[in-house]
C-alpha cells in the first residue's frame, strides 16, 4: 500500500510524473510508441495516426470546454481552418511543413479569439450555439472561395522533410505521433500554471474567479485561443494525413464526436480525453472484427450486421454515461486506486 | 579448361536442383492458376448512404458468384472483400489500408468522390489495381490526373448532356433551369452544364441552390415561377427537397416538367414522391429490374436470382462488378500481370461490348466513363419509370 509520496526538492514536486511506477510506465509507453510503427500493418498505423490527431483535437476541446467550462461546436470548423491554411500555403507557397503547421494553427487561434468575444456574455447552450453559427460561417466561406478550391476543395501534395515524401501511414506515424504527444504534454503541463488554474477557477464559479482577480474575458478567450491552437495543429496533421481537404472534409457531426470524446473519456482530465477519442476512433472499426470472425460461418455477416455494430456503439456510450458517468478515466483511477490500498480494499 | 565431368555428387545436385526448379515452377503456375483475384470495396451499408450501397453490396456478390460458377476469370475465383464505411472517409481509407494488408487487391469499389479523390493518389503509388466506385464526379472522368479510377457510366455533366440533348430534341430553344444542392456533388455539372446548354440554344434561365435536404423551399419555388422554365432538373440530391418543390411548383400552376440524375432514379425512391412523381423523368445508364423492352439476358438471370425488385444501386454494383472482372479477364488473356495499368489499359480495351443487356446499347470506355444514358419518365398508373427515349450516347 502506498502511504505518501515524500518529495524532498521543488523539482520532485514539480515533477509531472512524480512516482517511479509512472516513470516505469511513460518509458514502457514510449518504448512501445517507438516499436509500433515496425510491427503494425499499414493498416493498424493508419488507425493509430488517426487517433492520434483526434486525440490533439479533443484535448483541446477538453482544455476549453472540460477545464473552462465552455461549450463549443465549433472544433471541426477551427479544426478546418488549420487544414485549409496548411493546404493552400502547401500548394501555393510550399513552404516547410512544420512551419505551415504553425501558422495554421496560429489562424485557428485567431479565429478562435473572435468566435470566443460572445463567451463572456453567453453561456452553455447559447454558447454552443454561437460557435455552431461561426462553423456556418466558415464552411460558407470555405465552400464558396476561390482560393479554397470552392465546393471541390482541395488536393495537396505530401508534406516533405529533406526531400523525402511523408506520405505513408509509416513516415506520417513519425510526424503525426510526436506532434500530439507534445501536445499533450503542453496541455497537461498548461494546467499547472497560472492560466490552467485560471480555467479551471473560471469553469468551476466565475464570479468567484474574478473576485478572486482572474480577468474573465482574457482568461474565456485564452482558453479559445489555445483549445483552437489545438484544433488548428490536428486539422492541419489531418490535411497532411488525408491530403484533400473539402468542405465536407469537417462537418458538425466532427464535433460532436469531439464533444463525446471529451464526455465519454472524462471532462477535465487529460487522460479522460486521449481515452474518449481514443475509444470512439478504434470502438466502431474494432467492432467490424466481429463481423469478420463470423463471414467464415456466416457469408454475409457483413451486411447483416452493419446496423448492428452502430447500435452496439449507440449503446456502449450509453452505458458508459449510465454507469461510469465521470467517464472511462474513473475506470483507470479504481484501477489505480485499488493497487495503491492494496491489499486493503476501499 | 576442364571439361565437365559428371560424377554422382553433380549429379545428385544437378537432378535436385531441377527438381526444386521444376517443383518452384509447378508451383508458382498451379497457385497463379487457382489463386483468387480479389474485389475489395469500401462499401456504405450504414450511414446516409446506406439506401444504395446495401444494394451495391448485393449487385457485386451476385455478379460474381455468377462469374465464380462459371469457372471464375481463367480458373481463377474472383474473391469480394468488403467492409462498412459509414460512408466517412476516413474508415473508407481505413477499410482501403485494412483490406489491402490481408489481400492482394487487384479491384477496388469505393464509396464516395472524397474517398477516391483521397486514395487515387495511393492507387498510383501501388500500382496494383483499378478502382471504380459510386462517385460520377465529373472531377475524376480525367484519364491523366486519375489513371487508375473509373466509373460504371456517365459522370454528372455527361448525364446533364443526355439530359439537355433529349430536351433540345423534345423542345428546341426551351428554357431550362437547374436546381441543385450547396455541396460538392450538387455543384459538380453547373458550369459545364450551363455551357452545353449554350451551344445546344437552350435557354438557362434559372439557377438555384439550396442546402442539401433542405425542407422550406417556399423562397425557392417562387424564383423558380417567376423563370418559367420548360425543364427543371434536380441535382445533387436524392430525395429532399425535390418532392416539395415540385408539389408546390405544380399548386403554383406551374407546367414545367421535372428531372432528375442517376442517384434520385430508383423507382421506389421516385414512387416515394407520391403525387409529385407523375411525370417525373431522368437519366439512366442501366434498365430498371422489370425492363423487359429488347434482350436482356443478365436481367433474366436477375430476375431468376432475385424475383423481387432490386434498386438501381444493386445495378449500379452489379454493372461495376461486370466491367471490373472484364478488365481482369482481357489483361489475363493478353497474357499481361494484373497491375493497375495493365487493368486499366484492359478496361480500355472494351469496345462494343455487350453487358447481357444492362446498358441498353454496346459499350465503350474509352476513358474514365461509360456515357450512355436513356432518360425514363415515371408512368403513376404502372408505378414505374417508364423508357421516354433510346439510348443516348455521348
Amino acid at each position: 500500500m502506498r502511504i505518501g509520496t515524500l518529495k524532498t526538492s521543488y523539482a520532485a514536486d514539480e515533477a509531472l510524473f512524480d512516482t517511479a511506477l509512472q516513470r516505469g510506465l511513460l518509458v514502457a509507453l514510449l518504448v512501445a510508441a517507438v516499436v509500433f510503427p515496425f510491427v503494425a500493418s499499414p493498416y493498424w498505423l493508419f488507425l493509430a495516426c488517426l487517433c492520434a490527431i483526434n486525440v490533439a483535437s479533443a484535448t483541446g476541446l477538453n482544455l476549453l470546454t472540460g477545464y473552462t467550462g465552455l461549450v463549443s461546436l465549433g472544433q471541426a470548423a477551427f479544426m478546418s481552418v488549420g487544414a485549409y491554411t496548411v493546404a493552400v500555403l502547401e500548394i501555393r507557397l510550399g513552404t516547410p511543413f512544420a512551419l505551415n503547421l504553425l501558422i495554421g494553427a496560429g489562424l485557428a487561434a485567431a479565429i478562435g479569439i473572435l468566435v470566443g468575444i460572445p463567451s463572456l456574455r453567453v453561456k452553455g447552450l447559447y454558447l454552443a450555439i454561437a460557435t455552431i453559427a461561426a462553423s456556418v460561417i466558415l464552411h460558407f466561406l470555405f465552400s464558396h472561395w476561390t482560393l479554397t478550391g470552392e465546393a471541390r476543395g482541395l488536393s495537396m501534395p505530401p508534406a516533405r522533410l529533406f526531400g523525402i515524401a511523408i506520405d505513408q501511414p509509416f513516415s506520417l506515424y513519425w510526424l503525426i505521433m510526436p506532434v500530439t504527444m507534445l501536445m499533450v504534454l503542453g496541455a497537461a503541463n498548461l494546467l499547472r500554471t497560472r492560466i490552467g488554474r485560471a480555467f479551471i477557477a473560471v469553469r468551476d464559479r466565475d464570479i468567484s474567479a474574478e473576485v478572486l482577480g482572474i480577468p474573465l474575458l482574457r482568461t474565456k478567450l485564452t482558453s479559445f485561443a489555445i483549445s483552437s491552437f489545438y484544433a488548428g495543429l490536428a486539422g492541419g496533421l489531418w490535411a497532411y494525413f488525408f491530403r484533400v481537404v473539402t468542405p465536407e472534409s469537417f462537418p458538425l457531426d466532427n464535433s460532436i464526436f469531439y464533444l463525446a470524446a471529451i464526455i465519454v473519456g472524462g471532462m477535465g482530465t487529460i487522460l479522460g480525453g486521449i481515452l474518449g477519442a481514443v475509444f470512439m476512433t478504434l470502438v466502431p472499426e474494432l467492432l467490424k472484427f466481429g463481423a469478420n470472425w463470423l463471414t467464415p460461418i456466416y457469408p454475409d455477416a457483413l451486411s447483416a450486421l452493419a446496423p448492428v455494430r452502430t447500435i452496439v456503439f449507440g449503446a456502449l456510450i450509453v452505458g458508459f454515461l449510465i454507469f461510469e458517468p465521470r467517464g472511462l478515466v474513473e475506470i483507470w483511477v479504481r484501477i489505480r486506486r485499488f493497487f495503491h490500498l492494496w491489499p486493503f480494499r476501499t | 579448361m576442364t571439361a565437365f565431368e559428371p560424377n554422382r555428387r553433380r549429379i545428385i545436385a544437378g537432378t535436385a536442383a531441377a527438381a526444386g526448379a521444376m517443383a518452384f515452377g509447378f508451383g508458382r503456375a498451379s497457385a497463379q492458376a487457382g489463386a483468387p483475384i480479389v474485389l475489395g470495396g469500401s462499401i456504405p451499408l450504414t450511414g446516409v448512404f446506406a439506401f444504395a450501397g446495401i444494394g451495391i453490396h448485393a449487385g457485386i456478390q451476385d455478379y460474381l458468384k455468377i462469374l465464380n460458377d462459371g469457372g471464375g476469370i481463367k480458373g481463377r475465383p474472383v474473391k469480394y472483400v468488403a467492409e462498412d464505411t459509414a460512408y466517412k472517409v476516413d474508415a473508407s481509407v481505413a477499410a482501403f489500408n485494412k483490406i489491402n494488408s490481408q489481400e492482394k487487391v487487384s479491384l477496388y469499389y469505393g464509396d464516395s468522390t472524397g474517398f477516391a479523390k483521397t486514395i487515387n493518389s495511393e492507387l498510383d503509388r501501388r500500382g496494383t489495381m483499378i478502382m471504380a466506385g459510386a462517385s460520377f464526379a465529373t472531377e475524376l472522368n480525367d484519364p491523366k490526373k486519375y489513371p487508375l479510377q473509373f466509373m460504371a457510366g456517365p459522370d454528372y455533366t455527361e448525364m446533364f448532356g443526355i439530359l439537355l440533348r433529349y430536351i433540345a430534341k423534345e423542345k428546341p430553344g426551351a428554357r431550362v433551369a437547374f436546381v441543385y444542392s450547396d455541396t460538392e456533388f450538387g455543384r459538380d455539372p453547373i458550369v459545364l452544364g450551363e455551357a452545353l446548354a449554350k451551344e445546344l440554344k437552350l435557354a438557362v434561365v434559372e439557377k438555384i441552390v439550396t442546402p442539401p435536404g433542405s425542407v422550406d423551399v417556399s423562397t425557392e419555388v417562387l424564383k423558380l415561377r417567376r423563370a418559367n422554365p420548360d425543364f427543371t432538373i434536380f441535382h445533387g440530391y436524392v430525395l429532399a427537397p425535390i418532392p416539395e418543390f415540385i408539389t408546390q411548383a405544380k399548386q403554383m400552376g406551374m407546367r414545367s416538367a421535372f428531372m432528375g440524375t442517376f442517384w434520385t432514379m430508383d423507382n421506389s425512391t421516385v414512387q416515394r414522391m407520391g403525387d409529385a412523381a407523375e411525370g417525373f423523368m431522368g437519366v439512366m445508364p442501366y434498365r430498371y429490374y422489370y425492363d423487359r423492352d429488347g434482350s436482356a439476358p443478365m436481367l433474366d438471370r436477375i430476375r431468376q436470382m432475385r424475383p423481387d425488385y432490386q434498386s438501381t444501386g444493386y445495378l449500379q454494383g452489379f454493372v461495376t462488378a461486370m466491367l471490373l472482372t472484364e478488365a481482369a479477364k482481357r489483361t489475363l488473356d493478353a497474357g499481361k500481370d494484373l497491375t493497375g495499368p495493365n487493368l486499366k489499359a484492359g478496361l480500355n480495351s472494351i469496345k462494343d461490348f455487350d453487358t447481357g443487356g444492362l446498358f441498353g446499347v454496346p459499350i465503350s470506355i474509352p476513358g474514365n466513363s461509360v456515357p450512355v444514358g436513356r432518360i425514363y419518365r415515371f408512368d403513376a398508373k404502372a408505378k414505374q419509370m417508364q423508357p421516354a427515349s433510346d439510348w443516348i450516347k455521348l
